[in-house]
């Protein structure tokens, strides 16, 4: 080995890492082709821009839990933004308190390498690592969203903030633009000042405003709208200039990855499913409407199932649920049968078109210690069709006009510099071994997926 | 709500991680309010029963001993946590039907791994032919058929093992479940619940 290979070889190899929530790998593709992005087109030559499946059901909670501890669910114990204490019905957000799994961070922060993470979400409370915390958008407020608190001023005097404001933005689409933008100013400015003036092996800052701009004007950027389409493609330009300008800032040891835990469409139709379950008599209420403060406990014991968003189906089991009905074995075995097959025959009273693609007994999606928190069944949607929670909705579908946007499932994305990785099908789960590898930290034992270099 | 005595077993070949699990799992059971005893092959072969070898006949000798004691704190509410190689099936049996309230923890890792880890330098003794009757090497094992929970020290960590018999322990009604700590005041919920809601979440 010659002196200049191994004073290269013997340098710390680090990791900027750029998370775009719900940018869609076929919408980047887009934007380059028709050279709305020619920094990530550029980008794009000198690495491997990839697209990714997310992990069902492909809300933010799942798919960064799983992206941070290279886990399934079933091991991670994160199943959506909202979950429920089966013997209580007691109704709450998990959070980085329920994850049971070690973070990528933390196994980094182990290994000796200094890691600085903003902005992901599931992340509150911040955990200890060895470096800087600030929590995602699940924070009470930007104070108790820092570790250590003594970080709390330099981000103060950048400006930060924690996240834009979902109910201005859902006033009018004006607001919500100025809102993600104001947001993202925020996210860069962190950015640009901790690549420069911050010591890290692993710089990881996430930017939420793709996911919200998504929200609330994708369907206005696919229709082409006469004002609100330039300003999305205004947006994704600020994002390339980003992504341009940290590049330009790296040097030869440090890989810039970027990834999106789920893709993107426009919503024909938002579906209550358990409007559903109750048109097919396997759900009760014991009033109607509810009342929302009871919440689960509005339910009728002689209910046999009911939904928590997006999709997930609850057996109300015997010895489990509160109340719960069904006996285990043959007769919980032929409910989830029967509500499956249900599900697939449900069509758009409209247009006819089917509304789930897919259903997944949990047993299909998820392993581990964990598995019995998660709902029995997951009930995968065609997109356009997106899957809602409430307890009580009056009529089985709706289509508004301020949430116009929903997740997809097979148009994540995962971009890694300087590497040439071929394209196969795979996931989320993979992210973290690869970050690992890039990094020459060893696997930890139990990652349910593998490096992708 | 009065503690259920409870013997937990943990069973498997030198380095599967016996102890290793059982150490954790008492520091997380005092945490949680218990009362809990510990009773580990290398401890109990120095005091108990020191006067005893490694012959068949002599490790039925060690598992009563150790059976008996264990008995005696499950009926008074104690959780003991036993780690012994114990290789046969029907010495564990007796075991089970002498304390009652029984737990089987079956802590696995393929062979080889086991003599590559050997914490203890004992499976290379055993394979230079040094040790007689070693378990795996020059004495069989013989895995449970039912365990109340299976671990894989080779594919899993400490804290994932440790999860799936916390949650046996809990399921079974021996151990109480974790407090969750509050993450967030009910104020502070009621703002996030919010933005989830603004966001169509909930």
């Amino acid at each position: 080995m010659g002196l200049f290979s191994r004073l290269r070889g013997g340098k710390k190899k680090r990791v900027v890492f750029v998370g775009l929530d719900g940018t869609p790998y076929t919408f980047m593709q887009r934007l380059i082709a028709e050279g709305r992005a020619p920094n990530a087109a550029r980008l794009a030559e000198q690495g491997s821009l990839l697209r990714m499946d997310s992990m069902w059901p492909w809300v933010s909670s799942v798919a960064w839990s799983t992206m941070m501890t290279g886990v399934n669910p079933g091991k991670h114990n994160i199943f959506g933004f909202i979950d429920r204490d089966p013997a209580t019905y007691k109704q709450f957000i998990p959070t980085s308190a329920n994850m049971k799994a070690r973070t990528l961070w933390e196994v980094l922060s182990q290994a000796g390498k200094r890691v600085i993470v903003i902005n992901v979400p599931v992340t509150y409370p911040p955990r200890q690592v060895n470096g800087v915390l600030v929590s995602g958008f699940l924070s009470p407020s930007l104070d108790k969203a820092v570790y250590p608190a003594s970080f709390l001023p330099t981000l103060k005097s950048l400006g930060y903030i924690v996240d834009a404001d979902p109910w201005k933005a859902r006033e009018s689409k004006e607001l919500a633009l100025q809102e993600v933008n104001a947001a993202l100013d925020a996210r860069i400015r962190t950015l640009f000042h901790l690549v420069e003036n911050e010591a890290w092996d692993y710089l990881h800052v996430h930017v939420m405003e793709t996911d919200r701009l998504h929200h609330f004007l994708w369907q206005q950027m696919e229709e082409g709208h006469p004002e609100y389409a330039p300003a999305f493609y205004d947006f994704y330009r600020r994002i390339d200039d980003m992504l341009g300008q940290i590049a330009a800032k790296l040097d030869d040891n440090t890989t810039l990855m970027w990834m999106a835990d789920h893709g993107f469409c426009s919503i024909k139709k938002e579906v209550y499913v358990n409007r559903w379950l109750m048109d097919n008599g396997w759900l009760k209420l014991r009033n109607v409407p509810p009342d929302r403060k009871k919440g689960l406990n509005e339910i009728d014991p002689v209910s046999v199932a009911y939904s928590l968003d997006p999709g997930r189906v609850v057996i109300r089991l015997r010895g489990r649920e509160k109340e719960g009905s069904v006996a285990p074995g043959a007769e919980y075995e032929a409910l989830r049968d029967e509500i499956a097959a249900a599900a697939l025959q449900l069509h758009d009273p409209d247009s006819g078109e089917p509304v789930f693609q897919e259903v997944f007994k949990r047993e299909d999606l998820y392993h581990g210690p964990y598995l019995e928190q998660a709902a029995d069944l997951i009930l995968a949607p065609h997109d356009g069709y997106d899957p809602k929670g409430p307890l009580y909705k009056e009529t089985l579908t709706f289509k508004g006009e301020e949430l116009v946007g929903m997740h997809t499932f097979d148009d994540a994305m995962l971009y890694v510099g300087g590497r040439a990785i071929p394209q196969t099908r795979f996931s989320v789960l993979n992210v973290m071994p690869t970050i690992l590898d890039l990094m020459d930290v060893p696997q930890p034992p139990g990652l349910d997926g593998e490096s992708l270099v | 709500m009065e503690q259920k005595g409870v013997t937990v077993w943990f069973t498997g070949m030198s380095g599967a991680g016996k102890t290793a699990l059982a150490i954790p799992l008492e520091k997380e059971l005092r945490k949680r309010g218990l009362k809990v005893e510990r009773l580990d092959g290398d401890i109990v072969r120095q005091s108990l029963t020191r006067d005893l070898g490694f012959t068949k006949e002599d490790r039925d000798k060690n598992i009563e001993r150790v059976t008996f004691v264990a008995k005696l704190l499950t009926r008074n509410g104690v959780a003991v946590l036993c780690s012994f190689i114990s290789p046969y099936r029907s010495v564990r049996a007796k075991v089970q039907e002498e304390v009652g309230n029984f737990v089987e923890v079956y802590c696995y890792a393929p062979l080889e791994t086991l003599i590559e880890r050997d914490v203890k330098g004992l499976y290379k003794k055993a394979l230079a032919g040094e040790i007689e009757n070693f378990t795996g090497v020059s004495d069989p094992y013989e895995r449970p058929e039912n365990p109340h929970v299976t671990i894989d020290s080779s594919a899993e960590t400490i804290e994932e093992s440790l999860a799936k018999i916390l949650q046996k322990l809990e399921q079974l009604g021996y151990v109480p479940p974790a407090e969750e700590s509050e993450a967030y005041t009910a104020d502070e919920e009621a703002e996030v619940e919010a933005r989830l809601a603004a966001l169509g979440y909930l």
